[in-house]
């Protein structure tokens, strides 16, 4: 517990919004019994940790491999979450090797544990990634991924924890023409702060960083993106949608940055938050740093309530007033769960989603 | 089947409906009919019901039920439809979303067994290529990108699919070119010319009359009937304008 004291000060910019009371009580949860596991029915390598701890016999690891995450020369880890972690999981993937989808379960049953990742996809290797946050506790992971030249990672990652917090640091390097789409949803009763910083290092890179972020009662949601183009002919999407309900706090802060060389960058930031009522809180900064002269950034952030008059025109025609809102709000999320490629994920993630809707609404 | 008496209304604390008396029996068509800013529109919304439309003296019975008292919705599970003067573009939600939810909805405050996917489809798709809908608009999300007069259509296929009791349409008419006006008026009688229907039409203009022939007119202005009749009352507006008529 004494690692506590060295957690970041909300004095500083970049963890304004984060809930750091929110860590420190997590970590203090008491143990809870471990929830169901919550795979998707989809093939391919599936892991389980209990506690931060592979769960061998539940799990089947398929081409990944465990151990020290060797986080690579770069960067030995100044992230002052991501830094206390550094054993976990590791999945190197060359270009011809099986792209069966690997899936990652979190549960946490109290108290903190940390775990890390580094997925290493070859020039033209192709995967998904599909992780799921469940149980109590802090849950705090890094993310170390590099892909080469013409690799595509897609990333999904859901949480769903009951009580207590995740906090993920992710780390990306992209190689030319390489791809990564990340999509985040938070529908769980948890505090939350994603972390990205995601470098487009190789020329006509592609990147999407966003998802959706649901908060209730006093829960805090939060996320901060950095998307850097170092290079030219890049494109980034940053589509985040954050809805608040009681007195929660869902914050996105997302920025993107191009060098000076990185000409003919196509950027997208479009943020945009929903209260339920108006207790709740959305904050929302986009944030564009240019140094080039040839590059195309929109950008767009607006907080709103549902819409008065679709409400009524809904309810005049039968439909009750919580399923009016719900309906209303799932389609402000639908534009950030629909990044998800992959079908049979993109239903469960919604149907996490719809979950969320029923209980808040 | 439609009760109003002495209807005082207000929005924002302007009055606008003052003292407003109409019954419509089961079987009827009533035209409404009256100069801009009469309070059409806002008799519409009181009845179904619309939050900010506050009424403060009157009464509105529904088939001996105190409507004033139920949720807009409750409203369209007792049979009460409200066609859109401005129908309201929903996006992220398809028009069959929309309606088999509304439908649904509708059918289980009733009691009723709500209907299938396949069920409700074939209803949708009869509904849509009876008012001239193409088939396509009903996955589009509601209204939105849609004509003046393909909105209008669509709130008939709403009232089609919902089959409601009691119909109050108001300026379905507007923004109909004269083969769509054909269209939509046919689709009113098929849908509620019937013996334990009714239906308040609200139109600025004889020709949607022309179709739906109605069984009483009624002149609203500054927030009362002015005046009663029969079809003629429609041509003598027609001719003479609201001055002379309602003086
Ligand atoms: N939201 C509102 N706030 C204040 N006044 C309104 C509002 N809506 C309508 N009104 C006023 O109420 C009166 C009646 O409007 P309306 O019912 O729309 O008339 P009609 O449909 O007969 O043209 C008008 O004077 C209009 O300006
Ligand atoms: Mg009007």
């Amino acid at each position: 517990m004494t690692q506590l004291l060295d957690l970041p000060s909300n004095r500083d910019e970049a963890w304004r919004w984060a809930d750091l009371g929110g860590i420190a009580a997590a970590a203090a949860l008491a143990p809870v019994a471990a929830p169901d596991a919550e795979f998707l029915d989809l093939p391919g390598a599936k892991l389980l940790f209990v506690d931060g701890v592979l769960d061998e016999a539940r799990s089947d690891l398929g081409p990944v491999t465990l151990g020290p995450v060797t986080l690579g020369a770069v960067d030995a880890g100044d992230h002052p979450l991501g830094r206390r972690a550094s054993h976990g999981w590791t999945l190197r993937l060359a270009a011809d090797a099986a792209a069966d989808p690997v899936q990652v379960v979190h549960v946490a049953t109290g108290r903190e544990n940390h775990v890390a990742a580094a997925i290493e996809l070859a020039d033209d290797a192709a995967v998904q990634v599909v992780e799921t946050y469940v149980g109590a506790g802090w849950s705090n992971r890094l993310a170390r991924i590099t892909l080469g030249k013409a690799a595509r990672l897609m990333r999904s990652v859901r949480l769903l924890q009951a009580a207590g917090f995740t906090s993920l640091r992710e780390e990306a390097t992209l190689g030319e023409g390489a791809s990564l789409v990340t999509t985040v949803l938070g529908a769980g009763d948890a505090g939350t702060r994603i972390d990205g910083a995601v470098t487009l290092a190789g020329e006509g890179g592609y990147a999407e960083f966003g998802g959706a972020l649901l908060t209730r009662a006093e829960q805090r949601q939060e996320c901060a993106v950095r998307v850097r183009h170092a290079a030219p002919n890049g494109q980034s999407h940053q589509l985040w949608r954050a809805v608040a309900a009681d007195r929660s706090v869902a914050s996105l802060a997302a920025a993107v940055e191009v060098a000076r060389h990185a000409q003919k960058t196509d950027g997208e930031q479009s943020l945009r938050g929903l209260l339920l009522q108006r207790s709740a809180t959305v904050n929302l900064k986009p944030e564009l740093e240019i140094f080039a002269d040839d590059v195309k950034c929109a950008h767009g952030a607006t907080v709103g309530e549902l819409d008065a008059r679709a409400l009524f025109y809904m309810q005049s025609r039968g439909i009750p007033p919580a399923r009016a809102q719900a309906l209303l709000t799932r389609a402000f999320v639908a534009d950030a769960l629909d990044r998800i490629g992959d079908e049979r994920v993109r239903e469960a993630f919604v149907a996490d989603a719809d979950a969320w809707l029923e209980r808040a609404l | 089947m439609l009760k109003i008496e002495d209807l005082h209304a207000e929005i924002d604390g302007k009055a606008i409906l003052k003292g407003l008396t109409l019954e419509v029996n089961a079987g009827e068509v009533h035209a409404i009919m009256g100069p801009n800013g009469a309070g059409k529109s806002t008799l519409g919304y009181v009845l179904g019901g619309r939050p900010g439309y506050e009424v403060t003296q009157g009464s509105v019975t529904f088939d001996g039920q105190d409507l004033l008292e139920l949720e807009p919705h409750e409203r369209a599970a007792a049979g009460v439809f409200l066609g859109f003067q401005y129908p309201v573009e929903i996006p992220g939600v398809s028009n069959v979303q929309f309606l088999r939810e509304s439908l649904n909805a509708q059918r289980v405050g009733r009691g009723e067994k709500p209907l299938s996917g396949g069920e409700f489809l074939k209803l949708a798709r009869e509904q849509a290529a009876g008012l001239g809908l193409d088939q396509e608009m009903l996955k589009r999300p509601v209204n939105v990108g849609f004509s003046g007069g393909e909105k209008k259509r669509n709130e008939m296929v709403q009232m089609g699919i919902i089959d409601p009791k009691f119909a109050i349409l108001d300026e379905t008419d507007s923004g109909l070119d004269i083969d769509a006006l054909r269209i939509v008026g046919d689709g009113i009688n098929r849908i509620m010319r019937k013996a334990d229907k009714a239906v308040l039409l609200i139109t600025h203009y004889q020709r949607l009359l022309d179709y739906v022939q109605p069984d009483r007119v009624h002149v609203l202005a500054d927030g009362r009937i002015v005046r009663s009749g029969g079809p003629e009352l429609a041509l003598a507006l027609e001719r003479e304008g609201y001055a002379g008529v309602a003086a």
